[in-house]
């Protein structure tokens, strides 16, 4: 054991933030190494340092190990090995608290808020200020000004579930200041945000910078992002530091290629279209959210077979509800859905698998599949029903395992067998599992809900080209995503949505990205 | 933590095998018969004494064992009822409420055939069944009451089944006390006395319901290992919202697993009180039998809704309370040993529910550079 | 009739008392449906010490004492070793059923001691239960420690990240919750109903688990439903008050739990739940587990 001095956090936030110079070091991290149980690297002595005044990206895919490392330098999980210094004095982070109490501040990627609270009890929990009675009309002051002070609003009266994903970014942030944060870590702070959106972020976080903070936005994808932004980039694969490099030095295609490790070739091979009968017509269509508000308004569409409509949007704006109600798991509030010729509004979502509708859903593990079930009686969610795998109220597991065995081998999933728990599977091999089982029924009609969010490269490319293949096989195919290169590479139509609507429904060929992204944000309503 | 050099740590389970699950429940209730112990050592009595003294009336006393036999009975049904619905994530502790509607319907057969004061026109299995079909349809509509405010409104069943206890000890109250119509001629609270043709026929000494668990089991294992409406309770149980999402009709597993349960309860009302030898009568102390089909919900738990783990335990347990009642009589132990020990079992095993969920590794602690 | 309004405010203090705590206890995120259990052991125990010292003041604190320990009990098997909580609560209502059964029967029979003290006829136990329902509610809606216990209770994650300790602050409330139902149990056996018999409860723990749903989690609420209940109980006991000869006494016991169910069915109803605003803590009976 190393004999640096090691201090209580709390004893000395107060003076260590004092005369920073730009540009001089304020975050070390040195060898940092993190195991998890199984074996499995996820950190394997990452160095990095943070000065003073700079915004430093770390770029890496799904499982490179960026959320471990923000994780342990917040103070949520323990590294194995390695020491962080913070403004030279080594630190030790048992919990977020002591990291808070040091001056760091995270914004998450899934907010970190409580829904049914207000703003200002979101941005007081865990604040000093909120010891003993609070004083509200203090408290809101204090927080309207440190959020004006960055060019911020926020109403502390709003309660959070109220607001857009912006808003709730701003909530975090300004928590995070409220608090003194000095180095302030962004997780994939723009996944949700629409353009413009994204745009005030990035001035706001120009503005804080200036103030000698340290911001470090992680970035998977968003390489343009990456360099218009940050000053230096930090670069993982598999857990360790690729490269570190200046910005000003590098180029969309340096990054691309350092983050996968080879030359990025994204190809999907896309036959032409050949569309069909219509299969599913959806008329003035409505419906409401959890909460018991209207959130899909009057949307109307028609896909025919061997189509694939991408419903584009950011989250929040209609796609869920579109899709639940389509499959019947929500009620329609007004209009109609006719499945080949049939209206099918009423009818219960086991007739609409046994019609031949197939839905994956957005929540692969509380919805998609049943963690404590084997692979088979997984697999049997979408078969126990089916004729031939039930004999007169008899399921035939020893069928139903052949399947399983036949999903396995065609889907590549990585298992050690169907019999073992689906718990056990990573996310990717989780949904192909799904998407095996779904496809397996040749529905005539696939509701992919965001089918690749989350998922690695390999299996985002095995994802998207089973949709490819349903297609193909005259499958109608409702694809929601937020991705949008994803939406335009798979699409034959593309129905943009902006809060419950759909803006205009446009020809792949025709579409550009640009367009699109303004018409999900709300700049461009069009019928 | 670190012991020696070894790190110890604590994993949650991915999963469990069964073999493990078995060892944990013994040790559950071997662990629950250790704590118990003390009681006995506070009444100045040696533990292995008395469960020598427990386990030789319970089952190798010709009277004792049928005694046991009797409870057993009672207990794997009651134990049936909890199953089904926990199956299905749902918690039945409404079995009192539903023996106890169970055994008024079988006695109401009999009513209204005139067996309460003469004998009965018809001949002995049309009553029987009857009465068999009665206790099972009582029951299963008041679970089904449950049943149906869960599925249909979202209803906290776990209250609801416990109001239905009282509403329905009253209702017995008010059928055989205070000039009800069950009431027996003589006014002693109690109900009626079956005629000798609604009595339950014996074999080899035991009563035929006995041969009603055996059949219930074989029926349950397949239900829940090879039928389609079994795997539908099961995946209910595992995860509502996927359930949902499949096609399983929430309303509908509800409503169904707790009448199941419900008429599997009223079974076992009827079992005591139509079928064991020397009862043939809904006694005043009838909330006894309620109190006692809890153990039905211990067994349940400690078996994890096994149908066949169900049968050993419910056994074990049936000799433990006929044993202790014994014993408590026979060393002049307070009242309520049974009871006692019901409650020593139950909370070993949820201590012991901790095993099912988390296992425990030693390493040898990685040695740093 | 003065005596009769008395008597339902009185059992509705039992029922505030034990309500309020399951209240800050689910508020946290932890169900306890062993309300039952800790308030037979409140009664139980608070009653023997009492009739065994003659001391009212042992039998109180032996309550709120057992209370605790029991509180204790379900938060480390709920919280620390991640048992499900309704298998824990039931549980501690097993053990409670279980266990007063055999330790009481000795103790069978009433408490022999001199009443307690009342304040302008009723028990000061009542303005106590308004108190606390006061404290109660100015605690979670005004004070940090509220907004700690209703963050646990919402968004656990989220106050872990915050910088609480979601496990300690759960704690507490269990402690807290167990306490209450413990005392409240005392107050039944010592008070309202001084005489030991198994099971003398009658279910009160259970009723006042469904008053805290009832209640949408906030205080004034409970403390409203639970005047309400004591009314509906003394009217199940003494029905020739006001319908003379109307029914069998059997009939009238179960009024009160049928009118538990039918409340309940209101509450759960879609037109309450969107009149009053559905409170329900979002991580309510789930174990919190750090990543």
């Amino acid at each position: 054991m190393s004999k640096t001095k090691e201090q209580e956090p709390i004893e000395l936030h107060g003076d260590i933030w004092k005369h920073i110079q730009p540009g001089e070091v304020i975050l070390d991290a040195r060898g940092i190494t993190k195991r998890y149980p199984g074996g499995v690297l996820a950190n394997d002595h990452i160095d990095f340092k943070i000065r003073a005044g700079e915004i430093h990206a770390i770029l890496g895919e799904n499982g490179a190990g960026k959320t471990t490392l923000m994780s342990i330098l917040f103070g949520l999980l323990q590294p194995d090995e390695g020491e962080i210094y913070v403004r030279g004095l080594k630190v030790r982070f048992r919990s977020p608290e002591d990291a808070i109490k040091m001056g760091i501040g995270m914004v998450h990627q899934h907010r970190k808020l409580v829904p049914a609270h207000t703003v200002l009890e979101n941005i007081l929990l865990g604040h000093p200020r909120s010891r003993g009675v609070i004083n509200v009309k203090e408290a809101e002051e204090e927080v309207v000004a440190i959020a004006e002070r960055y060019g911020f609003k926020v109403d502390p009266r709003a309660r959070v579930w109220q607001l857009t994903e912006g808003e709730k970014q701003v909530v975090e942030i300004v928590k995070a200041l409220y608090r003194g944060a000095k180095i302030l870590i962004l997780d994939e702070p723009t996944s949700a945000l629409t353009p413009v959106e994204t745009e005030r972020l990035l001035e706001s976080i120009e503005t804080m910078t200036n103030e000698a903070l340290g911001v470090v936005p992680f970035i998977t994808h968003k390489l343009p992002m990456v360099l218009t932004i940050s000053d230096h980039v930090t670069i993982l694969r598999r857990g360790k530091v690729v490269d570190h490099i200046e910005t000003a030095k590098a180029t969309e295609q340096i990054l691309a290629q350092k983050m996968v490790g080879r030359p990025v070739i994204f190809d999907l091979q896309k036959p032409p279209s050949q569309p069909g009968e219509p299969v599913i017509q959806v008329e003035n269509l409505s419906a409401k959210n959890n909460k018991g508000v209207i959130a899909l308004k009057n949307v109307s569409f028609t896909v025919r077979e061997g189509e694939i409509l991408g419903i584009a949007g950011v989250a929040g704006n209609g796609q869920h509800e579109l899709a639940e109600t389509i499959f019947g798991m929500r009620p329609a509030e007004t209009g109609k859905i006719i499945f080949n010729g049939q209206d099918i509004t009423q009818l219960s979502i086991l007739d609409r698998w046994k019609l031949g509708m197939g839905y994956t859903p957005a929540e692969r593990t509380e919805v998609g599949s049943i963690g404590d079930f084997s692979l088979v009686e997984n697999v049997a969610m979408n078969y126990y029903f089916d004729k031939r795998y039930n004999h007169s109220g008899f399921l035939d597991y020893g069928r139903l395992r052949g399947l399983t065995e036949q999903i396995i081998e065609e889907y590549d999933v990585a298992t050690p067998g169907p019999d073992v728990k689906i718990q056990t599977l990573s996310g990717g091999n989780l949904q192909k599992i799904i998407m095996g089982r779904v496809l397996s029924r040749q529905p005539k009609l696939v509701i992919a809900n965001l089918p690749a969010q989350g998922l690695d490269v390999g299996a985002t490319e095995f994802v998207q080209r089973k949709l490819l293949e349903a297609r193909s096989n005259r499958a109608a195919v409702i694809l929601i995503s937020e991705d949008l290169d994803e939406i335009l590479s798979l699409s034959d139509w593309i129905a943009p949505m902006y809060e419950g609507h759909i803006v205009d429904i446009i020809p792949a060929a025709e579409a550009k990205k640009d367009i699109i992204g303004a018409m999900i944000a709300g700049l461009h309503q069009e019928n | 933590m670190t012991v020696a050099g070894y790190q110890i740590r604590l994993q949650r389970r991915a999963s469990l095998p069964g073999w493990k699950a078995a060892m944990f429940s013994i040790l559950a209730i071997l662990f629950g018969l250790l704590l118990f112990s003390f009681i006995f050592l506070q009444a100045d009595q040696s533990p292995k004494e008395i469960y020598k003294q427990i386990f030789r009336y319970a089952f190798f006393n010709s009277y004792g064992l049928r005694l046991t036999i009797n409870r057993f009975i009672f207990l794997a049904m009651a134990s049936y009822a909890f199953i089904i619905p926990f199956r299905a994530g749902l918690w039945n502790i409404g079995m009192p409420g539903q023996l106890y509607m169970g055994a008024l319907a079988a006695f109401g057969v009999v009513y209204l055939l005139g067996g309460k004061t003469g004998d009965l026109a018809v001949a002995q299995p049309v009553v029987l069944v009857l009465m068999v079909i009665a206790s099972m349809v009582a029951g299963a509509l008041i679970g089904g009451i449950a049943g149906l405010l869960k599925g249909k409104w979202n209803v906290n069943e776990i209250v609801v089944t416990m109001m239905l206890n009282f509403i329905a000890f009253y209702f017995v109250s008010f059928m055989i006390k205070d000039g009800g119509p069950f009431m027996n001629v003589g006014g002693r609270g109690e109900s009626f006395e079956l005629p000798e043709a609604a009595r339950a026929p014996l074999i080899a000494g035991f009563p035929y319901t006995l041969v009603m668990v055996f059949v219930l089991m074989i029926v349950l294992y397949v239900l829940f290992s090879r039928m389609s409406l079994g795997y539908q309770i099961r995946a209910f149980g595992k995860s509502p919202s996927a359930a949902r999402y499949a096609g399983i009709n929430p309303f509908k597993i509800s409503v169904l697993v707790f009448m199941l349960g419900g008429a599997l309860a009223g079974l076992a009302g009827y079992h005591y009180f139509g079928a064991v030898p020397g009862v043939y009568k809904i006694a005043r102390t009838y909330g006894y039998f309620g109190d006692l089909s809890f153990y039905g919900m211990i067994c349940g738990l400690i078996s994890l809704g096994n149908p066949i783990a169900t049968l050993f335990i419910a056994l074990l347990f049936g000799g433990l309370s006929i044993g202790g009642r014994y014993a408590q009589g026979k060393l002049h132990l307070g009242f309520g040993v049974d009871y006692a020990l019901m409650g020593v079992l139950m909370i070993s095993l949820v201590a012991f529910q901790f095993f099912y969920n988390y296992q425990i590794t030693f390493s040898k602690k990685p040695t740093g550079k | 009739m003065l005596a009769f309004l008395i008597r339902s405010l009185e059992a509705a203090m039992i029922f505030t008392f034990a309500g309020l705590g399951e209240l800050v206890d689910q508020r946290s995120g932890i169900l306890n449906v062993g309300l039952e259990g800790i308030m037979l052991f409140g009664a139980t125990l608070g009653f023997i010490a009492a009739k065994t010292t003659g001391n009212y003041l042992i039998g109180f604190l032996v309550g709120i004492g057992i209370g605790a320990l029991l509180g204790l009990m379900h938060g480390f098997f709920s919280i620390t070793l991640g048992v499900d909580q309704v298998v824990s609560g039931m549980g501690i209502w097993i053990f409670g059923f279980g266990m007063t059964t055999y330790i009481g029967n000795p103790y069978t029979g009433p408490l022999g001691l001199e009443r307690l003290p009342t304040v302008f006829g009723i028990s000061p136990f009542f303005f106590l239960a308004i108190i606390m329902v006061v404290i109660v509610w100015f605690v979670l809606t005004k004070t940090g420690w509220g907004l700690n216990i209703r963050s646990v209770g919402e968004q656990p994650s989220v106050a872990e990240v915050s910088g609480l300790k979601v496990a300690r602050i759960r704690y507490l409330c269990v402690i807290f919750g167990g306490m209450m139902a413990g005392f409240a149990g005392a107050v039944y056996g010592l008070y309202y109903n001084p005489v030991w018999n198994y099971n003398f409860l009658m279910g009160w723990g259970f009723i006042s688990l469904a008053l805290v749903f009832f209640s949408m989690w906030n205080p004034y609420l409970l403390f409203g439903g639970a005047v309400l209940f004591g009314l509906l109980w003394q009217l199940s006991l003494n029905p020739q008050m006001f319908f003379p000869g109307l029914a069998s006494r059997y009939v009238w016991r179960m009024v009160p739990f049928v009118m538990t169910i039918l409340v309940l069915i209101l509450i759960s109803s879609k037109w309450f739940r969107s009149r009053w605003g559905a409170a329900t803590p979002e991580a309510l009976g789930k174990p919190y587990h750090k990543k």
